[in-house]
């Protein structure tokens, strides 16, 4: 059961076009989540990174170089995951990983610093922004772990500085705020830091409600939720489980404002929990599938590498993915430049990175800055708003907010 | 290590006394064939220059049924011998992970003493969970180990102190007088030590007093109770023996993969084990190994089998990963129909019928 899916993409370069050298391929992993508790999201996700990877290659590589990946489906399993990293540092050599959940990302932080292996994980836990280990929360150090998007702490700050907004507009004098979700490293990361946020901001922070990342019937939790009088509820695990949760909510009346996590809501989920989730806000990292922005061109162009109809149409996750290859796609070229595409350099050409976006990618991705000191590539959160009526389902944008950079926040 | 001595003793092999009828190899031809596998086995890690005699890949495969196999030792022990039924082995695995990684990061022993001594803090923990034995038995007993499976994944979740919470641990890897046993090639010298110790160890114990009791108290509780064998003592002292086994097969899992998590010890893990002793035949060490080596193998044979196929049937590789699973039932159910009494009575057969080939007398 360890490599159940197998994507190697084509590596057809023998013919002596060039030196050895440079025909050699980049390897790198990739880890998805394509069947297990977060495949939900892990699907659109692992096809943007597995799309976005293929297109490069098709577009002449990375400084004449293809990349050859592997593709492996570990079922957030993290054993199997570290299982996994293991054979690719000793076995494949790889250079760099594509990677997933929260709980093998930070199990694997030791790992890739000792490995030198930039490691662009889809884990926004706060707890790897930190790369020296300074952060004054007992955070450790996460050298070479990168991700794309506001840590998941910052994007539910973003969400209680709106709830507090929306409180004094509805005149609550103390609004009661609540985290939901399972326990588990994903939804535990931004539990503490977010709830001390919360609690600043002039909410009364609730007993955290646990619900499992796997879908079920949620009813109690409904129930507990009602009881608590919370008119805020953030929503910490994946899209699947927030369907039952939503739906189960809607049965026992509950009307409390939920909040969802960059993972907690997307498309598929809107149409699956249907007028249960209306009205959900949720954080949002890129621009989403119908947007004008001119990069978009670039990726409709990937998503016809999987879909070459071209008629799919792709939920938010999908452009994050692509902006994780892309991210790593420009270091790995500033890599090459500087010499060699090697763990050490890539990891420098990421921390140069200021304001950056990549250049087919203007309008999809954030601009982003890592520093040797701090690993918060962006801390711009788009709030999102869920839409439903009957069977019409929409999304719009309903706010932004950017998150200071305070260095006491640094890696929680 | 035949558990019961063949009824096929080539010619000229005499026994004269109960005690070389107890011996772990029925003839000295099997004890030679025995030690020459285990020497072979310790080839198979080197290298020599470029060319190697197995690849990591495989050499992961051997690794695994090593340390597999010792915990369904444990679980034949107790199920195979003593006829009590587990559904928690996984658990119990799972703990001797934990306590081995918690030993060595929290007291700073060094791994090396701690799988030892996460096998006995295991020990501790099977009895405890065993007591119920001593008052029930069948499905009843299936079901009380079943919370033990329960209890103890709901506590590795929990216990942040011991085993990290959700988020798992890290272990170390295993050294050694102060050197570190790093890298595939080296670890599978301290599994296979530790799969003939413990192999040797269980085929000693069931020529024992203690081990002849665990077999009375399968075969008949009232008579063994009769003949004066506290029943009590002998289930429970086998919980905790299986657990041993367990626990160190656990440590070893943990120092190998260098991190410990509760999701790898799910009741899914608890009834492979089962599956492992069933097909390779309940009561009988050999089988132990032969019925992991089985449920290790079959699905990564599957594997390449569907991919070489999928060359021809692309939709084969597509359905891998269902396959895979439902070839695992499969295999389970055609052993339970066809072969019941598991691999190892098999290959007694196919032994048999090398030795009388072509004479069938």
């Amino acid at each position: 059961m360890k490599t159940p899916v197998l994507v190697i993409a084509a590596a057809a370069l023998t013919l002596g076009a060039g030196p050895a050298a440079a025909a050699d391929p980049i390897v790198i992993g990739h880890l998805a989540d394509y069947t297990g508790p977060t495949s939900d999201v892990g699907k659109p996700y692992g096809q943007g990174v597995a799309d976005a990877l293929a297109y490069i290659n098709k577009s002449g590589g990375i400084a004449g170089r293809q990349l050859k990946f592997e593709t492996v489906d570990y079922s957030y399993n993290a054993p199997r995951a570290i299982a996994t990293y293991k054979k690719w540092t000793g076995t494949d050599k790889i250079v760099a990983a594509q990677g997933w959940g929260t709980a093998d990302t930070e199990a694997l932080v030791a790992f890739v610093a000792n490995d030198q292996v930039p490691f662009y994980s889809a884990s926004y836990s706060g707890h790897l922004t930190d790369p020296s280990g300074k952060g004054t929360h007992g955070s450790k150090a996460a050298p070479y772990n990168f991700f794309y998007g506001p840590s998941y702490t910052d994007g539910c700050r973003a969400l209680v500085q709106w709830a507090a907004a929306d409180a004094k507009k509805k005149g609550v004098a103390q609004p009661k705020f609540v985290h939901m979700g399972d326990n588990h490293p994903y939804p535990n990361a931004p539990k503490a830091a977010c709830a001390e946020y919360a609690k600043e901001s002039g909410f009364e922070v609730m007993q955290p409600i646990q619900y499992s990342l796997r879908p079920g019937d949620f009813k109690a939790q409904c129930l507990s939720l009602k009881d608590s009088g919370a008119q805020y509820a953030f929503l910490a695990n994946t899209g699947g489980s927030t369907i039952s949760l939503l739906k189960s909510c809607e049965t026992v009346g509950v009307a409390t404002q939920f909040m969802g996590n960059v993972w907690a809501m997307d498309e598929n989920a809107l149409k699956a929990a249907g007028d249960a989730a209306n009205g959900t806000l949720f954080v949002v990292g890129a621009a989403d599938w119908k947007s004008e922005a001119p990069g978009m061109k670039t990726v409709r162009e990937i998503s016809k590498m999987s879909d070459p109809s071209g008629s799919e149409y792709r939920a938010v996750h999908y452009m994050r993915g692509i902006c994780s290859v892309y991210f790593m796609r420009d270091a790995m070229a500033a890599a090459a430049k500087a010499g060699e595409i090697s763990g050490p350099n890539i990891k420098k050409a990421m921390e140069n990175m200021k304001d950056h976006v990549p250049a087919e990618l203007t309008g999809v991705c954030i601009p982003s800055t890592w520093t040797s000191e701090d690993h918060r590539g962006t801390t711009k959160v788009f709030i999102y708003q869920a839409l439903s009526k009957g069977d019409k389902q929409s999304i719009a944008k309903i706010g932004e907010a950017d998150i200071p950079r305070k260095p006491e926040w640094l890696g929680w | 290590m035949a558990s019961s001595a063949s009824a096929l003793i080539p010619c000229g092999q005499f026994k004269t006394d109960y005690r070389k009828d107890t011996t772990i190899f029925p003839t000295p031809a099997s004890r030679s064939f025995a030690i020459a596998g285990v020497l072979l086995l310790c080839l198979v890690p080197l290298k020599f220059g470029n060319f190697e005699l197995l690849s990591l890949y495989q050499l992961n495969l051997l690794i695994q049924i090593g340390y597999y196999g010792i915990a369904a030792l444990g679980l034949n022990i107790l199920v195979g011998f003593t006829g009590q039924i587990s559904l928690g082995h996984a658990a119990f695995f799972g703990f001797g992970a934990f306590a081995s990684a918690w030993l060595n990061n929290r007291w700073g022993i060094p791994v090396f003493w701690a799988i030892p001594l996460a096998g006995l803090m295991t020990t501790f923990v099977g009895m405890l969970f065993g007591i119920p034995a001593a008052r029930i038995k069948g499905l009843y007993l299936a079901i009380a180990t079943f919370a033990a499976q329960f209890i103890l994944e709901d506590f590795f979740a929990r216990a942040n102190w011991f085993t990290g919470g959700s988020n798992g641990t890290l272990a170390q890897p295993f050294s050694l007088f102060g050197l570190e046993v790093s890298g595939d090639r080296h670890f599978f010298y301290v599994v296979l030590t530790y799969v003939v110790l413990l192999y040797v160890l269980a085929a000693n114990l069931l020529r024992s007093r203690d081990g002849r009791a665990f077999v009375a108290v399968r075969d008949h509780y009232l008579s063994a109770e009769i003949m004066g064998i506290n029943l009590t003592r002998y289930r429970v002292m086998s919980f905790g023996v299986s657990s041993f086994y367990a626990g160190v097969g656990g440590a070893l899992f943990g120092h190998y993969l260098s991190f410990v998590s509760t999701e790898s010890f799910t009741i899914l893990l608890s009834i492979q084990f089962l599956g492992m002793v069933i097909i390779g035949g309940l009561g009988s060490v050999m089988g132990s190994m032969l019925g992991t080596m089985f449920m290790v193998l079959l699905p990564e044979s599957i594997q390449w089998l569907s991919q070489s196929a999928g060359e021809v049937f692309p939709a084969m590789t597509e359905g891998l990963a269902f396959i895979k699973e439902g070839a695992i039932g499969l295999a389970i159910v055609l052993f339970l129909i066809f072969e019941p009494e598991g691999l190892a009575h098999r290959w007694k057969l196919i032994k048999a019928s090398w030795k009388l080939s072509p004479f069938s007398y």
